[in-house]
């Protein structure tokens, strides 16, 4: 959504510099080539196929799980924190059920239930009206426990490395399988946000909750429908990661809510929902592996680039707020 | 107002999900007129400490002794806070699996003052701490270490790159096998360097993630593998086929615990040793130990239990530890 | 239907509901004692107390920064930067002066936090969670991952002993600092100021008051309580830890959220947390006595916070109705009085 002037208070209308009408869309692919060059100039080892193959492997578990992160955010819906327990959910039943009744039934077994959870998330949410923060935090934290005391306390491995093979390998030998899992959802999901009637809702209801009221918008289903989504994301990475590993236990979610709250964020998507795009969101992550690699590649532990995400992500929504202002959107 | 049906529907739904909960959950306290055993483990769903937990539940059972198991999740501010909870609960004797070579002090002393036995099971701690306990169960984490700086060396030739991949931070067994491992090195005047130690929390996820940094910054630099136990040597092997790798050219790796996987990763030539401790030996002996101890009998200080290399040579005549 | 609606509409559920947080406190002791006899004991109740103290102090001060409408997750990581302060110190400084240096990191961390949503207007949830990973690292990077100990583990003794047999000094402290919040919530006129902010900002600063120095001030107080949690908990346990903490700002904002506090902003209550937060004490206490594991009291915590949620989000609903105890009992005794009338409000 471009426009070419805007309205500052005092109601004159001004042409934009091109800075402020472009700085927000141009600034992710300007920060993606920085770090490129950059890399490539501190390590000989970044610009090879297999150092960026790998980039892409590490950003696919996150990157479905973004997807629905996206979504959630676009419609004001926050965010969604029981992200870790929809992931062990499915990657323990993937893994324990695989024997039973094959690994792929198993995996839609994983995915559905992960979404049961969603639901139970999008009703509270959704419908009873209850903050998003809190009630997916509890929803996470009840569900984790069923799966930890389901699974006994012991760890679940897996019967089928036929399907860890053909997961963890390459199509011709070169695209990683896994790679190819999360462009498609990131396809389909971008497909459905920007183009279809559900993601025009999801953008009304994000940006303008009382004008939408008025309007034959469904809000609460919409609102709902973000954390449905996001939970049966979540599943499917945990399915994912399941059966990659062949073992799963249950705290094998911790941390993606905000690593893909953290893609989400410097993508530039607003929390306040209304605006955003998963291009950005995806873009968002891209940023951050990229410059995780280009630190490991210099020698710096894993702990202390939380320092330089925690920096970037502040950096970038501060941003983002200054453009909007400028850009008169507020 | 039409939300009121609603959200009483949530309500339910909550109660509903609450049930569920309780079904599947714990049980109550048993009480028993003998001996109640407190004990403090390191986590619940863990390759190594679940059947040594097992193994320890099993030698209570016959003595008849009751376990109060807490576990700490590999936190060691909730170990501390559990100490405190055992010696509240008047518990007759406490096993510690410490975390930390020196946070609980604090609580042994409250232990001590109240007269309660404790033991520590598997992992050492400080010289400091050596007054609050009365014995130390388990496996002697350095002469771990130093056996695998001697399998290394001796598959490397006495020379080249390895990388370490450790254990938690400040655990120590992570301590004592990584400590032993390099000293072991320098005392041989061996030539390998290391090019860098990450710590995976005995997790194999974890050594996954901290592996593919290590591929991208090392790559095939990379001559041998040290890891802290078995289980973070797996994550190693997918890190590498991850990354497109052969399986075959896996530089050696020397990994301690002794599990299934190993052995069989042995017989296939992509493993080059592995040291076995077994947990249930671990578990088992801790419980006897405390046992003794709340009957009023003398122990040794120090029980150790017993550690054997495993290469190719004897894989086959060896059983493993779990 | 009609019968079920009523039933949700009598004064009785939503008088439940108005004392909920009493009513849960309640419910959790007597459960906790008919499983485990001794919970009631003295000593189990000191240790309760005990066990919650450092997320007591954490939640202290995430009251105050929900009441302004805010969120902040990085009381955990601050926690964790605070005692490693506190501990590292302690050989140039000496223990006490360490320790003083530690709190005013927590000052200095809730300056920042102050400076990330006031002056750069980033969303308290995006702000907190980028300085929570901000300074996690800092405490993983000042410390290469490696917990160290102090100079004298009996020192820190001192805060987690039960002094001359009752509570402990950690004890003492956090319920010193929840009474005199809850006096300066009721009483002062900053505190009434608060609520002004939180429930309306923008109504707030017409009327005068500098809602922007409010919120400030919010966070660098939650930095301090954090911190001063931090600097007691390492102390107690003569260790400084790049792990500490972690769990802790949400266990903080889950007993919060129990006791009534609003996540939307302009209602809290320090009682309520000082509930909350009891609630959870004696669950921790209980559930550790009777050999639960600790996925159980995960399941039974997240239930409880749902729970209190939902009922908030009823009470919110009856805006108008009179729901205190003397309302409730005229109400009764009018039904008693008149049969027929099955429904009546107090005017």
């Amino acid at each position: 959504m471009n426009v070419s002037t805007a309205t500052v208070p005092g109601g004159r209308i001004v042409r934009q510099s091109w800075a402020s009408r472009y700085g927000a869309t141009l600034a992710m692919p300007a920060g993606i080539v920085v770090l490129l060059v950059l890399g490539t100039v501190l390590s000989d080892r970044f610009l090879s196929v297999g150092n960026l193959t790998n980039v892409l492997i590490n950003m696919s578990i996150v990157g479905i799980i973004v997807v629905g992160m996206t979504f959630v955010f676009v419609s004001r819906g926050m965010a969604d924190l029981s992200v870790p327990a929809t992931v062990a959910v499915g990657g323990i039943l993937v893994l324990m059920l695989d024997d039973v009744i094959g690994t792929w039934p198993a995996a839609l077994v994983g995915v559905l239930v992960a979404s049961l959870a969603g639901v139970v998330n999008g009703v509270l949410v959704g419908y009873a009206g209850l903050n998003p923060v809190i009630t997916t935090l509890a929803s996470g934290i009840i569900v984790l426990g069923i799966a930890q005391a389901f699974v006994g306390g012991v760890i679940v491995y897996g019967q089928d490395a036929a399907a860890k093979d053909v997961l963890t390998g390459r199509l011709f030998g070169v695209v990683p399988v896994i790679v190819l899992i999360f462009l498609l959802v990131a396809l389909l999901g971008h497909l459905a946000l920007a183009r279809s009637v559900f993601g025009r809702w999801t953008y009304a209801v994000g940006s303008n909750p009382h004008a939408t009221e008025a309007s034959a918008v469904p809000i609460r289903l919409v609102k709902a429908g973000a954390f449905v989504l996001t939970a049966t994301l979540a599943g499917l990475s945990g399915v994912l990661l399941g059966i990659s590993l062949q073992a799963a236990r249950p705290e094998i979610g911790t941390g993606y809510e905000f690593d893909a709250i953290t893609a989400v964020v410097v993508g530039g998507v607003s929390l306040l929902g209304g605006s955003g795009s998963i291009p950005r969101a995806i873009g968002g992550l891209l940023f951050v592996t990229l410059l995780n690699n280009i630190l490991i590649l210099q020698g710096v532990p894993s702990e202390p680039q939380g320092m330089v995400k925690g920096a970037l992500i502040a950096g970038a929504v501060a941003l983002d707020v200054y453009l909007r202002r400028r850009g008169g959107r507020e | 107002m039409r939300t009121t049906p609603l959200i009483g529907g949530a309500v339910a739904a909550v109660a509903a999900l609450a049930l569920a909960g309780c079904a599947t959950g714990g049980t109550g306290g048993g009480d028993a007129d003998s001996m109640d055993i407190c004990y403090v483990t390191a986590a619940e769903s863990h390759a190594y400490v679940t059947p040594a937990n097992e193994a320890f539940d099993e030698a209570a059972d016959e003595a008849g002794a009751t376990v109060n198991r807490l576990s700490q999740e590999f936190d060691v501010q909730t170990g501390t806070d559990q100490l405190t909870t055992c010696v509240s609960q008047g518990a007759d004797g406490i096993v510690l699996w410490p975390l930390d070579p020196q946070a609980y002090i604090p609580g042994m002393i409250a232990a001590q003052d109240a007269g309660i036995p404790l033991i520590i099971i598997n992992s050492p701690m400080d010289a400091e701490a050596e007054e609050y306990y009365d014995s130390f169960t388990g496996p002697d984490v350095y002469e771990e270490g130093v056996l695998s700086a001697d399998a290394l060396d001796e598959v490397l030739g006495g020379t080249g790159n390895v990388v370490i991949i450790a254990g938690q931070a400040g655990n120590g067994t992570t301590i004592g096998r990584t400590d032993g491992f390099t000293e072991r090195l320098a005392e041989l005047g061996s030539e390998i360097e290391v090019l860098q130690v990450v710590n995976a929390d005995f997790d194999q996820q974890k050594a996954l993630e901290a592996s593919r940094d290590l591929l991208t910054r090392f790559g095939d630099d990379i001559d041998g593998v040290y890891a802290n136990d078995d289980t973070m040597a797996l994550g190693f092997i997918d890190a590498w086929k991850e990354s497109g790798r052969s399986l075959d050219a896996l530089p050696p790796i020397v990994g301690i615990n002794g599990q299934i996987q190993a052995f069989d990763l042995i017989k296939a030539g992509q493993y080059y040793a592995t040291i076995v401790q077994s947990p249930a030996e671990d578990g088992k002996l801790a419980a006897e130990t405390i046992i003794k101890l709340i009957n009023g009998e003398t122990v040794d200080k120090r029980l150790p239990i017993p550690l054997t290399v495993v290469t190719s040579d004897n894989v086959d005549s060896v059983d493993p530890a779990f | 239907m009609n019968a079920v609606r009523r039933a949700f509409d009598s004064d009785v559920f939503l008088g439940v509901v108005r004392y909920r947080v009493a009513i849960i406190l309640v419910a959790t002791i007597v459960v906790s004692a008919s499983l485990v006899p001794g919970i009631l004991e003295f000593r189990a109740l000191s240790l309760s107390l005990d066990r919650i103290s450092t997320t007591a102090l954490v939640a202290v001060g995430l009251t105050v920064v929900l009441l302004a409408g805010k969120l902040d997750l990085s009381g955990g990581a601050i926690l964790a930067l605070s005692g490693i302060t506190a501990i590292g110190l302690q050989e140039e400084l000496g223990q006490v002066p360490a320790a003083v240096v530690g709190i005013g990191v927590g000052v200095l961390a809730g300056i920042v936090n102050g400076f990330l949503v006031v002056v750069l207007r980033i969303n308290s949830l995006v702000a907190t969670l980028a300085s929570m990973l901000f300074f996690r690292a800092l405490c993983h990077f000042i410390t290469e991952s490696r917990p160290f100990s102090g100079l004298d583990p009996l020192f820190g003794l001192v805060v987690s002993r039960p002094i001359e047999g009752t509570v402990t000094l950690r004890t003492i402290i956090f319920i010193l600092l929840l009474v005199a919040l809850h006096l300066w919530l009721t009483r002062a006129v900053a505190g009434r100021n608060l609520f002004a902010v939180g429930s309306n900002p923008v109504a707030a600063e017409a009327s005068g008051i500098r809602a922007n120095g409010y919120v400030f001030g919010t966070f660098v107080f939650a930095g301090t309580t954090a911190g001063a949690a931090g600097v007691i908990q390492s102390l107690s346990v003569n260790t400084g830890s790049p792990v500490f903490g972690e769990s802790t700002s949400l266990l903080a904002i889950a007993a919060v959220v129990i006791g009534g506090t609003r996540l939307e902003g302009g209602r809290a209550s320090a009682l309520g947390t000082l509930g909350g937060l009891l609630v959870m004490a004696i669950l921790t206490t209980a559930m550790e006595f009777s050999n639960v594991p600790a996925y159980i009291q995960n399941i039974v915590t997240g239930v409880i916070l749902l729970l209190l949620i939902l009922l908030d989000r009823f009470v919110s609903g009856k805006k108008g109705r009179n729901l205190s105890l003397t309302a409730f009992l005229r109400s009764v005794r009018r039904a008693r009085r008149n049969p027929e009338n099955e429904r009546t409000h107090a005017p």
